[in-house]
């Protein structure tokens, strides 16, 4: 009975489209963009630096949902460093992680795409190929690139584990939304970068923490640049070190009991190639196939002698589509599901409150001491910013006082989430709750459905306000610095006043009067520039106090 | 026969110079500078067409948590009669971590050290045995993405900007195209000029009759930094019967000594035939009396007038890495000597109780014996 309730509710997706999720993880600058492009057969993405937007015909089965956008982000100066302006001189600053997302129709239902003929459609056809894939890509840029890139690994996992939280979240819901779309990541592309030695400590720890919420392959990037050779040793290289460091990524197991001859046949083939080497490129040639041209020779991409691309298609659409579905649904979610709810289920709404705050009191300031905070420059982690144990009030007065002169949208912000957050908590507090009466079992779990929605949302809401606050004292600290630095111009144009006052007054011979008055002019702007960089002082002065 | 006798022989003089330059041969010092997986050892047995050092296999056992190291290989190269030592300096390691800030400053210690250890042997009583690795020309390896450079590779060029030859190289070009290439380089040498990260260049003007072939030379080498290079240890046939060094590919041939596809051959001739001299002497004038300068006055300013016995505080203490390990160290080993002090409190106050509790009740008993002595002697008392 369940198996059929499957297949319909299977069917009844199929009508709307599957929805299909697929993260690039890797360094910056081994051709994750590129490769979208090439995977899907059109100039979706745009490039990093807009190397000459090539106005290649999109291909007419995928069509943009959404948009790409920002979903997540974490950088020095609290401004997503996703698409901006190439700027030489601003290169040297530390661009922080961004995540975006696309999300895009991709029919696959009348013809056939050449590149997918040797699927095996063994079993039921339309099992394999639905009609309409959501497909959600989800990229990641500036990893790597900075000098300190642990902030990276919290950053994605934390995406991934959202995704988590928002299907358990529903799940759990008494009232579900019909239109709820299904985010969770399928399948993660590592992109390896092509040393030719092995994994470095990167690779291994984004490996690590990524298996934990999605299956994760390992992809050699620009596989152009090794020669046969090479790419073999490389290959062999990478699947030495991720046994050596117990790397959980997807491998293509098989069963010899459960599985047909042909289905082990071609995992067996995928496990040898694995990890695929892709090569991508912008360039198409007149026949319409994407190329990279050297002086010394063209190579196709597609070409199954350079790289696995074709391979990889087939895996993503086609012969394991479904199986990183299932892995991800059945055992990746459930492990995670589990593991949320044995903690989540003997939740105690005062105990969780404390956990709240005690989680608050170690965070850092937000913008209601945001003056102490540029005068001292340090964090001044005050009691009152945390909620008070026993309000039951939504809000405080005195945090409203302090409060009331500045303000700036990031602090409106932060004030909201946290009025939700204490409504949510009251109402957590004043749900009926009913004891001893019924089985406990019962109360449970009307307890954990009541509950498990809003436990979620505030946990999110707090790490969100969390993250609000780090980007408020990061943007402060930038400012206090641009101050200082103002400060110090101001000052040092003063004295060069003061100076010239006194060469003014010195030197009042006649003969001097020509050079005494190109020396005035040079004072007044001085004095001028001087009172510019003083009343941006003041504005920022009256703007914090 | 006439001119040979109004010859006296002072025209001779740069033979024998030459003769004595020739006998002692020279030294150079090269360091390849960049993440692994470039290219660098390769592209040093490229180019001095030896294999000099030999593709470390011991790496790879090595935990996968690094630390920067400095590696110096030695070598003498003959051609002509005429030996060059040549000290190959490597920096495995160099960007391989996850949190990579301050990994340079090995690299930066290592070229002080160098001018420090020949400024100090220049002080010295007997000054000619000399010690010299000074380094004369840092390459630097830039991964070949295709954006821009990364914030470590800006922050580090400026550093070693400012004390050696830096000789930026864009590794493994043959991953680039020919318009990536050039956009590529375009976007490079706007980063540099912008972060005002000073790089080597061939001096275009320095007599008062320049060469227009050379001036040419030195202009097209210029033009076409940084160089993009590719290495290779393997030869195959260019398809002319002549074996030469190149990457053989499923889609061509890749030749390394052909300008239209690397720009090798500019870097070697910056490097060794026609800019080695600029490199010494300029290293020579301009990085060492920098810094020659830069420490004698700050030696000045402190007052110290024992300089030659002042040993500059870095070496281990100064890496900010090893620092904040060994804060951490110190911080757990008094917390540890805290804890431990406060267990021998705890003991010493349960000795301390059971004292207390020892002599309340040897009191008791005390107090107990008299109690009995009291009523043995009142009925001894009665007894009477």
């Amino acid at each position: 009975m369940s198996s059929a309730n499957v297949l319909f509710r299977r069917k009844k997706d199929y009508k709307r489209g599957v929805a299909y999720s697929v993260l690039l993880v890797g360094n910056s600058g081994t051709g994750k963009t590129t490769f979208a492009n090439n995977l899907l057969e059109s100039a979706v993405f745009p490039h990093r630096y807009g190397m000459e937007a090539s106005e290649v015909p999109n291909n007419p089965r995928v069509k943009v949902v959404k948009p790409t956008m920002v979903v997540s982000y974490n950088s020095k100066n609290g401004i997503p460093s996703y698409m901006s302006q190439f700027d030489a001189s601003r290169e040297h600053l530390e661009p922080g992680v961004t995540i975006t997302s696309t999300t895009m129709e991709i029919s696959t239902g009348a013809e056939e795409p050449p590149s997918r003929s040797s699927v095996s459609s063994d079993s039921s056809s339309f099992l394999q190929n639905p009609d309409k894939i959501l497909f959600n890509l989800v990229n990641t840029h500036g990893v790597g690139e900075n000098l300190d890139n642990s902030m990276c690994f919290d950053e994605i996992t934390g995406y991934l584990e959202q995704q988590f939280d928002q299907v358990l979240a529903e799940e759990t819901r008494i009232k579900r939304n019909p239109r709820f779309e299904d985010t969770r990541v399928h399948v993660a592309l590592y992109f390896i970068e092509p040393t030719g030695h092995g994994l470095r400590e990167m690779d291994v720890e984004m490996m690590k923490r990524l298996s934990r919420y999605t299956n994760v392959l390992p992809i050699i990037s620009r596989a152009d640049s090794f020669t046969r050779a090479e790419l073999s040793k490389f290959k062999k290289q990478i699947m030495n070190d991720v046994e050596k460091y117990n790397v959980p990524v997807y491998k293509f197991d098989v069963d010899p009991e459960e599985d047909d001859l042909e289905t082990i046949e071609e995992n067996q083939g995928l496990a040898l190639l694995q990890p695929f080497a892709v090569v991508s490129s912008d360039e198409k040639n007149s026949n319409g196939e994407y190329i990279r041209s050297y002086p010394w020779g063209d190579l196709k991409v597609d070409d199954e002698n350079v790289s696995d691309l074709r391979v990889l298609k087939n895996v993503l659409f086609g012969s394991h589509f479904q199986e990183f579905k299932d892995t991800t649904q059945n055992f990746l979610y459930e492990n995670y599901r589990a593991e949320k709810l044995s903690t989540v289920a003997d939740w105690d709404v005062d105990s969780g409150k404390d956990l709240s705050t005690n989680k608050r009191d170690s965070a850092a300031p937000s913008l209601s001491n945001f003056a102490s905070l540029i005068t001292t420059g340090q964090f001044k982690s005050s009691q009152s910013l945390a909620i008070p144990p026993q309000s039951d009030t939504p809000s405080t007065p005195e945090m409203n006082e302090h409060s009331k002169e500045v303000d700036s949208p990031l602090r409106q912000m932060s004030q909201s989430i946290r009025l939700g957050n204490e409504e949510i908590i009251n109402k957590i507090k004043n749900s009926p709750r009913i004891n001893s009466s019924g089985s406990p079992d019962r109360t449970k779990l009307r307890n954990i459905s009541e509950t498990v929605p809003y436990v979620l949302k505030h946990e999110r809401i707090i790490a969100k306000q969390q993250k609000l606050e780090e980007l408020e004292a990061q943007s402060a600290r930038e400012l206090q610095k641009r101050i200082q630095e103002l400060e110090k111009k101001a000052g040092e144009l003063k004295l060069r006043e003061k100076l010239l006052r006194q060469q003014h007054a010195n030197g009042s011979a006649p003969s001097l009067q020509s050079r005494n008055s190109t020396q005035s002019v040079v004072s007044q702007q001085s004095k001028i520039k001087k009172e510019e960089s003083t009343t941006d002082l003041a504005s920022i002065v009256n703007g914090r106090s | 026969m006439t001119s040979d006798r109004a010859l006296v022989g002072i025209s001779n003089l740069p033979n024998q110079r030459y003769k004595i330059v020739s006998s002692n041969g020279g030294t150079f010092t090269l360091m390849v500078c960049g993440e692994s997986g470039l290219g660098k050892t390769t592209f040093i047995n490229t180019l001095f067409q030896t294999t000099l050092k030999h593709v470390d296999s011991q790496r790879r056992n090595q935990p996968i948590k690094k630390t920067v190291e400095i590696d110096v290989l030695r070598a003498v190269l003959e051609e002509k009669n005429f030996s060059l030592r040549v000290n190959v300096v490597d920096t495995p390691g160099f960007g391989d971590n996850v949190n990579n800030n301050k990994s340079w400053q090995t690299i930066i210690d290592f070229i002080d050290d160098q001018h420090d250890s020949y400024m100090r042997q220049e002080q010295q009583p007997f000054r000619t045995v000399k010690f010299d690795l000074r380094v004369h020309a840092v390459l630097y390896f830039i991964r070949p993405t295709g954006h821009g450079l990364k914030p470590l590779d800006i922050e580090t060029m400026k550093r070693i900007s400012s004390r050696a030859n830096l000789i930026p190289v864009i590794a493994k070009s043959d991953t680039l195209t020919a318009q990536e290439l050039q956009d590529f380089k375009i976007r490079i040498r706007q980063v540099i000029e912008a972060q005002e990260i000073r790089i080597f260049t061939p001096p275009l003007d320095d007599s008062s009759s320049p060469d227009p072939a050379l001036m040419e030379h030195a202009r097209q080498l210029i033009e076409s930094m940084p160089f993009a290079i590719i290495g290779s240890e393997e030869k195959y046939d260019n398809g002319q019967g002549q074996m030469i060094a190149a990457r053989k590919y499923p889609w061509g041939l890749v030749e390394v000594e052909n300008d239209s596809h690397c720009d090798f051959r500019k870097l070697r001739s910056l490097l060794l035939r026609t800019n080695l001299l600029d490199l010494i002497l300029s290293t020579q004038k301009l990085h060492y009396e920098a810094y020659r300068k830069l420490r004698l006055e700050g030696a000045g300013s402190t007052e110290d007038p024992s300089l030659p016995t002042r040993a500059p505080a870095r070496k281990l203490s100064h890496n900010p890495q090893f620092k904040e390990e060994e804060n951490a160290l110190k911080k757990y080993f008094t917390d540890q000597v805290k804890a431990e002090e406060q267990r021998f409190r705890q003991w010493e106050q349960n000795i301390v109780n059971e004292r207390i509790r020892l002599n309340s009740d040897l009191e008791e008993v005390q107090a107990k014996v008299k109690k009995l002595e009291e009523q043995v002697r009142t009925l001894q008392l009665r007894r009477h």
